[in-house]
């Protein structure tokens, strides 16, 4: 575990050296904040609620999908490509310890860095300029632990994707790929309410919106009783399990084709 | 005139090795024009959920708004295909390695941007040209010469605007180093320039028109063809702006250029 926890230490300080990155990072996040907010502020018009959503529900949710796909963007993907590719991941194999939970530890020091440096100015700055009321309830309780899921749902899909590598050279494309899948279908970019009906059944069906929609829901309706996020968390952790097994399967199967030239 | 025709057959000798060096990976230009594919729908995929909720977006109708993405799609086709080494440029000055830039006697700026083509651009040029038509056709755009003419220039004045807010933000490498950040925000700004320039009021109206002019890039341009009611001063601006940025970003570059002291290494 401690071996683990060095790596994520690793990662959380290598943040540190791009230390002037965080500003036009944060900027961003805040850039995306106000043009969401006049989009949406003309979506809904003279609407009072549009698909069961207010206007401060529907900002809230698109403002916190994003900074929680800034929290998320860890490069696990493109750092497992280019370890496979340069050869170096064979360093990492020989070590005593599992590369996948390797991985994860280091995807979790970037979290904490991004955390720490993007998410909690813009959050501030969403509390303080945009003064969007927050409702307190139990699902405020449920919302930490269901982000715990969503890191390593996505941690995992990186995992996967990075392991590609193993294949074919190509991660700018499989990895924007993944992206545009994920940012699309998993509710980050429009709320899932908004899709059409038949739209949102398939997309419940998927593991994407256990990433993002069901966990941004409990913050956006607080209110609801304890069981309907308790079956949130279920989701999500069904996913986790059947995520966690293919990562497994894929990899067992990938590492055999691996060769790497001298060293 | 020699001397641009001694700069073209330079630009394709170098694009030629780049080329075949790209080759050894076929399937890596098929995936890449998978993600691509996908990229450059999910605007429209945006706008297509969007205007099922509600009847127009501040105005326009869903086909009015792949009009204004497919001119934005064509304007953004010359950086993505001719332009796209600007984003390897933090690594070369960070490694040091731009140093070689400067020990030929071409200009530093074409032979840096000839050294890369992207064949995937190559995709969203395509897919540009046809939602244009397509768009073209629901509207009933009646094209005429003068007309054809006026979207040649507006075309080119959007590029170059897009080129220029990506060199001035890949430039950023000289003085921060990592330029990512700075890239990955200008790109930002750039996807948002397809919306509906008239949803946003006052100071931010001001912002995104004249300071950072992303209204140039697709919403106010394509007013011309769209036959809207209200034409503002900005559209009649569009064809000119984007000399105006271009020589700004240029004068930035070479800035940096110049200041730039290599890595000692």
């Amino acid at each position: 575990m401690r071996a683990y926890l060095s790596y994520a230490r690793g990662s959380f300080l290598s943040g540190l050296a791009y230390r002037s990155g965080f500003i036009f990072a944060i900027l961003n996040n805040l850039v995306y904040m106000t043009i969401a907010y006049f989009l949406w502020r003309s979506i809904f018009g003279d609407n009072q609620t549009l698909r069961g959503l207010t206007f401060e529900q529907t900002f809230l949710y698109v403002t916190i999908a994003s900074s929680l796909m800034v929290l998320l963007k860890t490069w696990t993907d493109w750092e497992i490509s280019w370890n496979i590719t340069s050869g170096s991941i064979i360093m990492s194999l020989v070590k005593p310890l599992k590369y996948q939970w390797m991985m994860m530890a280091q995807s979790l020091g970037f979290c904490l860095m991004n955390f720490l440096s993007i998410v909690v100015p813009s959050l501030i700055f969403l509390v303080f300029v945009f003064k969007i009321p927050i409702n307190t309830g139990v699902g405020l309780l449920f919302f930490p632990v269901a982000i715990i899921f969503s890191f390593i749902l996505n941690t995992t899909i990186d995992y996967i994707i990075g392991l590609t590598s193993f294949y074919t050279e190509s991660i700018w494309g499989i990895s924007s790929t993944k992206d545009i899948i994920i940012l699309f279908l998993s509710g980050s970019l429009i709320p899932l309410q908004f899709f059409p009906e038949a739209a949102q059944k398939v997309l419940k069906l998927l593991p994407f919106q256990a990433m993002y929609h069901l966990p941004l829901m409990m913050l956006v309706e607080p209110e609801q009783t304890a069981s309907s996020y308790l079956v949130s968390l279920s989701v999500q952790l069904f996913w986790v399990a059947v995520i966690l097994i293919l990562a497994r399967l894929f990899y067992n199967r990938a590492v055999k084709v691996l060769r790497v030239a001298g060293g | 005139m020699k001397r641009l025709r001694h700069y073209f057959r330079l630009y394709f000798l170098i694009e030629a090795q780049y080329i075949k060096s790209k080759m050894q990976y076929r399937d890596d230009f098929f995936i890449s024009s998978i993600g691509m594919f996908f990229s450059s729908l999910t605007t429209i995929a945006v706008f297509w959920v969007l205007l099922a909720s509600i009847p127009d977006l501040a105005g326009w109708s869903f086909n009015q708004l792949v009009f204004i993405y497919a001119f934005y799609m064509l304007a953004i086709s010359p950086f993505q295909i001719l332009f796209d080494h600007f984003w390897q440029l933090r690594f070369h000055v960070i490694e040091g390695t731009f140093i070689k830039y400067y020990f030929r006697p071409l200009n530093m700026l074409f032979y840096y941007l000839s050294e890369m083509f992207d064949i995937k651009g190559v995709v969203q040029l395509v897919l540009g040209i046809a939602m244009f038509i397509y768009a073209s056709i629901k509207l009933q755009v009646s094209w005429n010469l003068p007309l054809l003419l006026l979207l040649a220039a507006t075309l080119f004045s959007a590029s170059l605007v897009t080129i220029s807010i990506m060199m001035i933000a890949a430039s950023s490498a000289f003085w921060i180093f990592n330029s990512w950040p700075v890239l990955d925000l200008a790109r930002r700004l750039r996807e948002f320039s397809p919306y509906p320039m008239t949803i946003f009021d006052g100071f931010f109206k001001i912002l995104f028109t004249y300071i950072i002019p992303i209204g140039f890039v697709a919403f106010y341009p394509s007013q011309f063809f769209l036959g809207s009611q209200s034409i503002s001063t900005a559209v009649y601006l569009s064809p000119l702006i984007g000399i105006g940025t271009f020589a700004l970003a240029y004068w930035i570059w070479l800035k940096g250029v110049n200041s730039y002291t290599g890595t000692g290494s």
